[in-house]
């Protein structure tokens, strides 16, 4: 449709240059409060433009310690975050892609059965069993450890299921050409079904990669040593300290770089990501 | 030595269904036989039990004098082309020529060698680095030729592996399908539900029906001798005319006031089988039986006339005449015809089966 309505188009960008400054408002100030020293907000006013703390800031929360109370650096927090966001990540699609590949090809008895059982695990995420999962990962002696991170968080429902999806499309005839070809089982996961799912893996790797990098509530439980906090949880710590005031600079300095690896995989990964969800390359 | 024998081969699916009742099938060394027949009538599924893609459950396969039955497809050294290509999306042409010899562990350098070879053969040279989706229906075709024709299997197996192309290139890649099987000398079976494409390129046809080998035969015996009413209906184009009839004391009859020389010794209900093109016109003294026209199909070389034979007028007998060059017959006009009785059909009417 090609209208011509100057109107109209103004409007419209009007709106969504309105829309951008709503979203973007709050990122401005924290990279401004960022750069400013602690005092700065003691007397209730927002600064909207850069101080002059930016290296101190960004450099002691980053190497020193992240302040208010945590008493490790946020890079560490940062890689805490990181091995566990990439082991649920990859551990989501490890596991799904197979349990996918189990029911979509191969014929054993109560395989419905076990598609459904998978996906009525949609209705049981972390925080409905958390008290029975705090119980087993306890009993294992997972607590403060990245397998307690990772391992409670990487059955998914929903990615078994997009790849049931994206291998039902698979066609028969390829699956016998290849059994012709003398593919066995494993030759063609490996050779056929994984390069055929190579935009779906990156898509669901997206998606996941932010659900295993925002996750709160369970490392918050499981972790009670500062070498295991995780970035995301950390920044609720740092709000409430005990005594004294909040060091506003430093919480937005931790609060930025928790934003930065989500948006980078995004960024990075964005064109294959469209592919994955709307574009079938078989 | 025969290459592929089938022996009493059938199936019947876990619920009960028999697809197959059973078929014998001796195939000679290089011989290329077509499996033809209507849509459903078994011809796929015969044809995967060769490929091992479908399991067998009676009768016993064996490939150059070793029974198969229970062994892997990959395993029966056969190769299949199949009706979508099946060619591998990711892989480029050379690759997914090369992707069968890779699995047999063969060395790198060989496999370099033959689908070279292959390629050049096939005019695949240009394509090697391409991918499936840069090719055309015609060159995809020919890559999924090459990468069977690249293993030098003992079996070729094409199931419909033109009918999605078009009109043109089928006729093409049929006569190049042709001539390859008779260079590389290889054992071939082949699929189709297309007539012509089994007339043409077949050693020896079966004709499938309901599972059932029909008739078993090379193309002209099956046109000129076909066993059963279904194989008359179902080679040649249009199908031949089966007008009913009653056989005896040397007499055809058709309708109390028409009967016909009869030269064949059987009494009983038959069915007349004449073929479209061996119907003649002729004038009103001469003439066996006269047909009203219905319709004309002028297509240049010939012209069909479709009509209902004036016999009696209970029966309205449709009849089908097939005529060299360019006729212009009046529509709802009488056309008299002559039935040479040498290319007469005659068929038990309660049977089907051939009788003269």
């Amino acid at each position: 449709m090609i209208e011509n309505r100057p109107w109209l188009t103004l409007v419209s960008h009007l709106s969504l240059l309105f829309g951008i400054a709503l979203v973007a408002l709050p990122v401005w100030v924290a990279l401004v409060a960022s750069t400013h020293p602690t005092e700065a907000f003691g007397s209730g006013q927002i600064p909207l433009w850069f101080g002059d703390q930016l290296s101190e800031n960004w450099g002691q929360v980053l190497f020193s310690s992240a302040g208010n109370g945590i008493d490790v650096p946020v890079w560490l927090m940062m890689l805490n975050s990181l091995i566990m966001a990439l082991g649920i990540t990859i551990g989501k699609i490890a596991i799904s892609i197979i349990s996918a590949y189990a029911i979509v090809f191969f014929r054993f008895p109560l395989r419905g059965l076990a598609f459904w059982v998978i996906f009525i695990t949609l209705m049981l995420p972390v925080e409905v069993r958390i008290v029975p999962t705090y119980e087993v990962v306890a009993n294992l002696e997972l607590l403060n450890s990245y397998s307690g991170l990772v391992l409670p968080l990487i059955a998914s429902a929903t990615a078994t299921f997009l790849f049931r999806q994206c291998f039902m499309t698979v066609p028969g005839e390829l699956v016998e050409a290849a059994r012709i070809d003398g593919a066995g089982p494993i030759r063609f996961f490996f050779d056929i079904l994984l390069p055929l799912s190579r935009t779906n893996i990156a898509a669901l790797f997206v998606i996941m990669f932010i659900y295993g990098w925002n996750q709160y509530l369970w490392p918050l439980i499981v972790t009670t040593d500062d070498a295991y906090y995780t970035l995301v949880m950390s920044i609720k710590r740092m709000l409430s300290v005990e005594q004294g005031d909040v060091q506003w600079n430093q919480v937005m300095v931790t609060t930025l770089l928790a934003m930065l690896p989500p948006v980078a995989v995004v960024v990075g990964m964005q064109k294959l990501f469209v592919k994955g969800l709307v574009d079938a390359e078989k | 030595m025969s290459d592929v024998v089938l022996k009493n081969l059938g199936k019947t699916y876990p619920n009960g269904y028999q697809a197959i009742p059973g078929v014998d099938l001796t195939i000679e060394e290089g011989e290329f036989i077509v499996l033809v027949g209507p849509s459903g009538c078994g011809k796929s599924t015969l044809l995967r039990m060769v490929a091992g893609l479908e399991s067998i459950t009676q009768g016993e396969l064996s490939i150059k004098g070793s029974r198969v039955n229970e062994k892997e497809p990959a395993e029966r050294d056969i190769a299949m082309v199949f009706q979508n290509y099946a060619l591998y999306p990711h892989m480029t042409v050379a690759v997914n020529m090369a992707y069968g010899l890779k699995n047999r562990g063969v060395p790198k350098d060989e496999i370099a060698t033959k689908v070279n070879g292959v390629a050049t053969m096939l005019g695949l040279n240009e394509l090697l680095e391409r991918k499936p989706k840069q090719l055309s229906g015609g060159q995809r075709q020919r890559v999924a030729m090459g990468r069977a024709m690249v293993r030098d299997p003992k079996v070729f197996l094409f199931d419909e592996p033109l009918s999605n192309l078009d009109a043109k290139l089928r006729v093409q890649m049929r006569v190049e399908i042709r001539e390859l099987q008779r260079k590389l000398g290889t054992t071939t079976l082949y699929v189709t539900h297309d007539q012509v494409e089994a007339m043409t390129l077949a050693d020896r046809l079966v004709v499938l029906n309901k599972g059932k080998a029909e008739q078993i035969g090379s193309p002209m015996a099956l046109y000129e001798k076909p066993a059963t009413t279904f194989v008359a209906t179902f080679i040649g184009s249009p199908a031949m005319n089966l007008v009913p009839a009653h056989a005896g004391h040397g007499e055809l009859c058709l309708a109390p006031a028409l009967r016909l020389f009869n030269p064949y010794e059987y009494e009983g209900s038959v069915l007349l089988g004449i073929r479209p093109e061996h119907i003649q016109l002729c004038s009103e003294a001469e003439a066996d039986l006269s047909m009203h026209v219905r319709a004309v199909e002028s297509l240049g070389a010939e012209t069909l006339i479709h009509g209902i034979l004036v016999a009696d007028e209970q029966h309205q007998t449709p009849i089908v005449v097939r005529l060299a060059g360019i006729h212009y017959p009046e529509i709802g006009g009488r056309l008299w015809l002559q039935l040479p009785n040498q290319h007469w059909h005659l068929f038990d009417q309660t049977s089907q089966q051939r009788v003269n």
